[in-house]
């Protein structure tokens, strides 16, 4: 490369940094900011409630710094503020639509994801009925057996769970960090693909089908009041049917303000390496 | 992982005296199984503490360096430990004898000898933090409400550390130690360090050598300086107005102190009576004792709860030998082969385009000339970043550092955030030199940075010498040179 090259490559990445960088959407951005001025909206700060003049400021800053849960939130009487309560029912409702909505598909065709469903039949069934989301639909065990590369060194799987704004959240930053990994480490990686109303074991299924060496599947947790939209990546050596529980491994908790999605991407190739490696995955797995 | 032990040893090398420390630091992972690795020292233990003796000098300014060899290689034998068993520490060259005329050599030769990731630090500041992590004013503060000072008094300065929870707020150095004055069994003044002459002669304390002084002469001079001392302390009197006694500080004025610790080799001798006669005030032959005594009867007239400290003499080599070492993120992005790296400058950058630009041309004009690894990139903010930008920001800094550092075969970037490995993979995908990504370390601007080899095939251990503090930064820039 020499010293133009250089030049324009760098003005070309700065112009769009720039873009980037800087408040976007200009547009889009004063309409919502005049919806906040007016108050219409709550941002997060706004909920926030503190104890009035307390004895010990500096210790009280520490414990709420330490925890996302409501403490030092402030009462009225014997009872939480208004605030407090809208705030807990507002968290408690997204973590119930988590559960019952589905992810766009827009979100699946940015990694060419393909989507295939297990037996949950719907998110009630699905619900009642976890063993039913282990297993895939005769159609999908078709469709996977024809599009997807068989025996690949890694599998990738994605799968809505228990939270569908898990994947539609975290999935844009987690899967390219992962792919980067897996570079990195010079893994190759198969077809991967999207699966409806899964459950941690539909791996041991798919596993069967496919013959991986290792699968990691990204999956939607089950929501909590702090974050509805967090995301697990359960790692396991040859999966099939017949494994247990100990022979997975999990990164837990990734979402924006937990586990970094990026880092846990990128770390996932080193700990498929580990279990390559080593040929076991799971509490014997040396990390 | 199972607990990983790394030996860890301290040196202090004071104005009078020097001491060293073994110590076993264990490595374990204090995050859960489900979530990514960190690891951090989870026990520190005291292996082996040397005797305290004076530090060798051939004359009032050189340290004498063949003697403090062969006593370092004799302790280390008695400690049996050989210099490739030593995996992390500090050599720290504390008050005065850092201005001594070899002091500079002292370091390279130590950290060459002492043991391999063993660095070699001095300034007033951080022999301050050093002193109060080890004499236990850090461990108090965690439980106590209010501010805790620790006052670590030497032969040569008094270094002043606040601590609030945990946090550090402040630091201080004060031109307070007790063997300022030298003097014999028989109260002759055998010398004056040129460091307090100023304050002695604003004073009207003039002393000349020879001059044969009384105890109640020695007390008032020692009165004075205790007192001027903690007026400042207390806020009676500004940190402007005793210019001629205050050597360094972080701050203008300094917030109200709760409770106060005194460790150092004075310190030790608070712990013990007034003397009664010359003789016995002039045992080291230095006015220490008489410093000590002047401090433990002024306090009284102060606000401030005096708590006892855990170790006295020790406190500055504890903190060196078991508190200087850190340890990264342990998803990071690093190449063995790279490691160690010392004494790297670090240039601190925000996440904005034009201050990356900005501050890679303000790195080159600094540290340009070394071609190969001109300074560390520190990282700050916590913004959270997706992989879209991630990738941006890998893509400016690595194309800007390959612009204005094309012959550089490796760079070194050092995050706050957890984002090492994601951003350090993507910089190893798009281009061709090395990079050493690492992670949870807060470094500040004028920073310099040692890393280490791996610990561990993804921890390094990693120390941190912060120079930052206003008015020290230009006096000790050249041991790091």
């Amino acid at each position: 490369m020499n010293e133009g090259q250089i030049e324009l490559i760098v003005q070309k990445v700065m112009e769009q940094l720039q873009k980037r960088f800087t408040p976007d959407h200009n547009i889009a951005r004063e309409n919502v900011k005049e919806i906040i001025e007016k108050g219409l909206v709550f941002r997060e700060q706004d909920w926030k409630t503190s104890i009035p003049q307390p004895a010990f400021k500096e210790g009280v800053a520490e414990l709420t710094a330490s925890t996302p849960a409501r403490i030092g939130v402030w009462r009225t009487g014997t009872r939480p503020l208004t605030k407090t309560m809208l705030k807990l029912q507002f968290d408690h409702a997204a973590a119930i639509d988590a559960v019952s909505s589905e992810v766009l598909e827009k979100y699946l065709e940015e990694f060419n994801l393909f989507t295939v469903e297990t037996c949950y039949e719907n998110k009630e069934v699905y619900l009642k009925r976890p063993d039913k989301g282990r297993v895939l639909t005769d159609d999908a065990v078709d469709t996977i057996s024809s599009r997807c590369q068989k025996r690949p060194q890694v599998q990738i799987v994605v799968s809505d769970g228990l939270s569908a704004s898990a994947v539609e959240t975290n999935l844009k930053d987690v899967y390219p960090a992962l792919i980067d990994s897996l570079k990195i480490n010079n893994l190759s990686f198969g077809t991967s693909f999207f699966v409806k109303g899964g459950r941690v074991a539909c791996m041991d299924h798919i596993g069967d089908i496919l013959e991986p060496e290792v699968l990691v599947l990204l999956i939607g947790e089950r929501p909590g009041l702090v974050s509805a939209s967090s995301m697990s990546a359960y790692m396991c050596y040859r999966p099939r049917k017949g494994i247990i529980e100990s022979d997975r491994n999990v990164i837990s908790n990734i979402h924006p303000l937990g586990t970094p999605p990026i880092e846990a991407g990128a770390h996932i190739g080193t700990v498929l390496r580990r279990m390559i490696e080593q040929k076991v995955s799971g509490v014997k797995l040396e990390l | 992982m199972n607990n990983k032990v790394i030996k860890s040893v301290g040196i202090d090398i004071g104005t009078s005296t020097t001491k060293l420390m073994m110590s076993d630091l264990t490595l374990g992972r204090v995050s859960s199984q489900f979530a990514l690795p960190h690891f951090d020292i989870i026990e520190r233990k005291v292996t082996y503490v040397s005797e305290i003796i004076s530090t060798p000098l051939i004359n009032e300014e050189e340290i004498d360096l063949t003697q403090l060899v062969a006593w370092l290689e004799k302790e280390y034998l008695q400690a049996g430990l050989t210099i490739s068993d030593i995996q992390s520490g500090a050599v720290i060259i504390t008050g005065e004898t850092a201005i001594k005329k070899n002091a500079d050599a002292l370091i390279h030769y130590l950290s060459e000898r002492a043991g391999d990731f063993v660095v070699a630090i001095a300034g007033a500041s951080l022999e301050a933090v050093l002193a109060g992590r080890g004499s236990g004013s850090y461990e108090h503060s965690m439980k106590s409400k209010g501010i805790v000072a620790n006052i670590d008094i030497g032969g040569g300065t008094a270094n002043v550390v606040l601590f609030q929870q945990g946090k550090i707020l402040e630091t201080i150095t004060f031109h307070v130690g007790g063997r300022l004055i030298e003097i014999n069994p028989s109260g002759k003044v055998l010398s004056i360090s040129p460091s307090i002459r100023p304050w002695l002669f604003s004073k009207n304390l003039q002393l000349e050598k020879g001059r044969l002084l009384s105890l109640t002469d020695l007390t008032k001079i020692s009165t004075a300086l205790a007192v001027d001392m903690l007026d400042c302390l207390a806020g009676k009197r500004s940190i402007h107005s005793l210019d001629l006694l205050v050597h360094s500080s972080s701050c203008e004025a300094l917030p109200r102190i709760d409770e106060v610790m005194i460790s150092g080799g004075v310190g030790q001798l608070t712990l013990a009576g007034p003397p009664s006669s010359i003789e016995e005030a002039a045992k080291y032959n230095d006015f220490g004792p008489l410093l000590a005594t002047s401090i433990n009867q002024k306090l009284i007239d102060y606000h401030f709860q005096v708590i006892k400290p855990l170790q006295t003499s020790r406190a500055t080599v504890i903190g060196a030998g078991m508190q200087t070492t850190k340890i990264s993120g342990a998803t990071i992005s690093i190449q063995a082969n790279r490691l160690p790296l010392r004494n790297i400058p670090v240039i601190k950058i925000s996440l904005s385009v034009e201050e990356i630009e900005r501050n890679l041309l303000i790195g080159k004009e600094m540290f340009g000339s070394n071609e190969r690894l001109p300074f560390a990139i520190g990282l700050s903010g916590s913004v959270y970043l997706t992989y879209e930008k991630m990738k941006d920001l890998s893509l400016v800094i690595g194309t800007l550092y390959h612009k204005y550092f094309p012959r550089s075969e490796i760079l070194v970037i050092v995050c706050e955030n957890d984002m090492a490995k994601a951003l350090g993979q993507a910089l190893q995908l798009q281009f061709a030199f090395d990079v050493i990504c690492i992670d949870q370390i807060n470094i500040g601007h004028g920073d310099y940075i040692d890393i280490g080899e791996p610990l561990t095939e993804t921890i390094v251990p990693v120390v941190v010498k912060t120079l930052a503090f206003r008015g020290e930064s230009n006096e000790n820039k050249n041991n790091f040179a």
